[in-house]
């Protein structure tokens, strides 16, 4: 009953994006209004209908209706209910039609925020919507259907994977689905700019507060991922270099390049064609990374099972890559002739070589990431490629970031004279240049964090003296005091200081990773009761094992007593998992957060004969928690930049 | 004229530096997949490459100290054997007689020396696995036990 209901909406869905993408071409051929509405009524509908086939696999599986296949297959009577919603994103099918509400949810806000504006341009933005949504229902409904039934009606479930019982579970995917799905409005008006022929700056315009709200999602997820990573998966890490975290990552690229691009076609009218490639691209990897995670040919942690889902997502991409540069080139005339830079030292440029470290950082990434299957096909060895190829080829790139993200916001426009240089740079890099001095003489002494944490602290303190410099303005001119002169400076120019902000943030997250990438401590050891470990500052004492049932798997737990500095610190508990269906457990690890350092324990086992011993592994890893203290300080940057708090002036950036 | 050559150079500036990173990033974080008898075959051609080496561990040529966390067998693919040692903890499924990966490098006594143990099954992350009892033996279910 639920299935057929779930199945009929989507077909029914199906119909409507057909017709969603028909309307547009009938309109443009005459009586423009009458299907510029119809267009809009498809988009509607597909919005309803997919809500209602999303909400019944979601009753399905809350209600454990196991006669339908995926329920059966990603639930059980004993998994608690708000594990049973997840559930819809636990597997391929249910993701996909996860993916599918969260664009149509979209394509229904963007059809009714421009109901009333932007009345030649919406119906092809509405048309490219739909030709996603279109290829999205195809696949649910034909090759990959979360509403297929079995019979005989299994008594019990087969459950979720034990690793995605997780409460980051239940916002991991949603968010990095939201950024992936966010993308699409950017690059629908995008095409719908070059379907038309008007390849001003109105389409980025436009789509700049969705824009900066998609790369916010896609950040978030990705950070929330590295945080699952690190407290679920038990490893002591946040980020492997995984290729499905690649795939998840290298969207955000692009999508940050053109961020920063589109600002100089904003003020310079410069960079037209590569700012639409940069979209291409960003949506491209987006269902690149679909087709990387579904089709099972590269082995990863998070890659669901194979199947012909791959091929369909492959086909797709092309179509993309084909018609989006193929309308490209052929708008190509009307995208001739914009001014040229002025200097090498100036803003644009900065931001051109932000663009060219981005996509540099993409290629090399990309590179890695599908470097065994050219390996395979062209040489016939099978190899794979490392996390240290990742670390060595970006550090580097990344660093480079950092410094222009340090220049870029505050080097005049055009052409910097030097006075401007000087009163923007000189105490800032003389003062992280101390910095940098101070940090050798304490105690870090290789060239790579020495030069990272030195960038950093620039950064921040052109940040700092910016806005220093503007508050003292403030004060002249109107006589207001730090509090009053930063609300009206951030009221006045939002988008700048919520930039400002976001890369505050982004300096934390680097900084959070330059300290765990090089400071860490690792070690391991087998332990009998009450003998103790030194590791750094910290002494740890076992104090035995504990097994216990839990509703879904046997919970075994090692007691570890833990001294920092003689100071002692209570009883930390990492335990392993067993899962009846899995067979191998599954790591709880536990750790201690400073802002300083975190202290991870991972019970990796213990002796099967005798309770009395066991393996324990002991990470220190400096400065970790400024990776997600930078995503709260991202999130209100982007805040910041994106609610309409009034008094902000479109023209300044 | 003069402002595009400037953007050539430039432009060749950054891929030669690219393309300089990517060759070293490569050189050190390749993994060749090998076979035991591969391995055998040229091991004097392999010694300063980072491998994985998949096969069966030898029953009986497993010696472990578990004080030390010092793990010595026999990796096998049914036409040869080749020696490995390694220190720390292997993952559950490591046991004699079942199938395993390994990744290092062959080390100057011609044991492979290994940073990283898998136990071999393809499908350890596929939600869909029918395990049959995966309790610790050390630990009955049903009944609750807490040490001493």
């Amino acid at each position: 009953m639920t299935a057929t209901l779930g199945h009929t909406s989507i077909l029914l869905a199906l119909l409507f994006a057909v017709w969603g993408i028909i309307s547009p071409i009938l309109g443009a051929r005459g009586n423009h209004q009458r299907y510029s509405a119809l267009t809009r009524i498809a988009i509607l509908a597909q919005f309803v209908l997919v809500t209602l086939a999303a909400s019944s696999l979601i009753y399905a599986l809350v209600t454990t209706d196991f006669s339908i296949r995926y329920v059966a297959f990603n639930t059980t009577r004993a998994t608690p209910a708000y594990y049973r919603v997840t559930g819809l994103w636990g597997a391929l099918e249910g993701s996909l039609l996860l993916w599918e509400w969260i664009l149509i949810i979209f394509s229904g806000l963007v059809a009714w925020i421009y109901r009333d504006r932007q009345r030649e341009t919406m119906p092809w933005v509405l048309m490219v919507f739909s030709i996603v949504s279109a290829f999205f229902l195809g696949v649910i409904a034909f090759v990959s259907n979360p509403f297929e039934t079995i019979s005989p009606v299994p008594l019990d479930g087969r459950g979720l994977n034990a690793l995605l019982e997780d409460a980051n579970m239940m916002t991991h995917p949603p968010l990095l689905y939201t950024g992936f799905v966010g993308l699409t409005v950017p690059y629908a008006f995008a095409m719908a700019a070059l379907i038309r022929g008007k390849v001003d700056e109105a389409w980025i315009v436009a789509t700049r507060r969705w824009t900066i709200t998609a790369w916010f999602f896609l950040t978030a997820g990705n950070l929330v991922g590295a945080w699952w990573s690190y407290h679920v998966l038990g490893w002591g890490g946040y980020w492997a270099w995984d290729p499905v975290e690649n795939a998840a990552f290298m969207p955000w690229l692009p999508a940050t390049a053109f961020l920063h691009s589109v600002q100089v076609q904003e003020r310079r009218r410069m960079l037209k064609v590569w700012n639409l490639s940069l979209i291409i691209i960003a949506f491209s990897l987006t269902i690149f990374g679909t087709f990387l995670t579904r089709s099972g040919i590269l082995s990863s942690i998070h890659a669901f099972s194979s199947g012909p889902v791959g091929n369909v997502f492959l086909l797709f991409l092309s179509f993309v890559l084909l018609s989006s540069f193929g309308l490209l080139a052929f708008r190509a005339d009307l995208l001739k002739g914009q001014p040229e830079l002025d200097s090498m030292v100036s803003r644009e440029s900065a931001f051109l070589l932000n663009n060219i470290v981005l996509v540099s950082a993409l290629f090399t990434i990309f590179l890695g990431t599908i470097f065994p299957l050219l390996s395979e096909a062209i040489a016939g060895t099978q190899v794979s490629v490392g996390a240290p190829y990742f670390n060595s080829v970006t550090v580097p790139l990344f660093l480079l970031l950092v410094f222009l993200m340090g220049v870029g916001p505050m080097i005049a426009w055009r052409r910097a004279s030097w006075d401007n240089l000087k009163r923007n740079f000189l105490w800032p890099a003389a003062a992280s240049l101390l910095a940098g001095v101070a940090l050798f003489i304490w105690k870090v002494r290789d060239f790579l964090p020495l030069l990272g944490f030195t960038l950093f602290a620039f950064v921040v303190l052109t940040i700092f003296y910016d806005t220093a410099l503007a508050l003292r303005a403030r004060r002249r001119t109107a006589g207001e005091g730090v509090i009053r002169g930063l609300v009206t400076l951030a009221r006045r120019n939002q988008r700048r200081y919520g930039g400002l902000v976001i890369h505050l943030g982004v300096v934390l997250v680097f900084l959070g990773i330059a300290g765990s990438m090089t400071y860490s401590i690792e070690r391991e050891a087998t332990m009998n009761l009450k003998e103790h470990l030194n590791v750094g500052h910290y002494l740890i004492q076992f104090e035995g094992l504990k097994g216990s049932r839990q509703p879904t798997h046997f919970r075994v737990e090692g007691s570890f007593r833990v001294f920092h500095q003689g100071d002692e610190w209570g009883v930390l508990s990492p335990a392993l998992k067993f899962f009846p269906n899995q067979q191998s457990p599954v790591g709880r690890a536990v750790h201690r957060s400073t802002i300083s350092e975190d202290l991870y324990l991972i019970l990796s086992g213990f002796s099967e004969l005798d309770k009395n011993q066991a393996t324990l592994k002991v990470l220190v890893r400096p400065l970790v928690v400024w990776i997600w203290i930078g995503g709260f300080v991202i999130a209100l940057g982007t805040l910041l930049a994106i609610l309409p708090l009034g008094k902000t002036s479109p023209e300044a950036s | 004229m003069f402002k595009r050559r400037r953007f050539i150079i430039g432009g060749l500036i950054i891929l030669a530096a690219l393309s300089y990173i990517i060759y070293g990033g490569m050189q050190q974080a390749i993994v060749y997949f090998v076979t035991p008898s591969e391995l055998k075959a040229k091991e004097s051609a392999s010694t300063d490459k980072f491998l994985r080496m998949g096969g069966m561990v030898v029953a009986g040529s497993l010696q472990k100290d578990l004080k030390n966390l010092t793990y010595r067998f026999d990796l096998t693919d049914g036409n040869a054997s080749f020696p490995v040692f390694f220190r720390g903890v292997p993952p559950d499924l490591f046991t004699e007689g079942k199938g395993a990966v390994v990744e290092g490098r062959i080390g100057p006594d011609g044991v492979f020396q290994a940073t990283t143990i898998m136990a071999k099954h393809a499908e350890e992350y596929s939600p869909h696995l029918e395990g049959k009892d995966g309790y610790p033996k050390s630990f009955v279910p049903g009944k609750e036990l807490t040490q001493q």
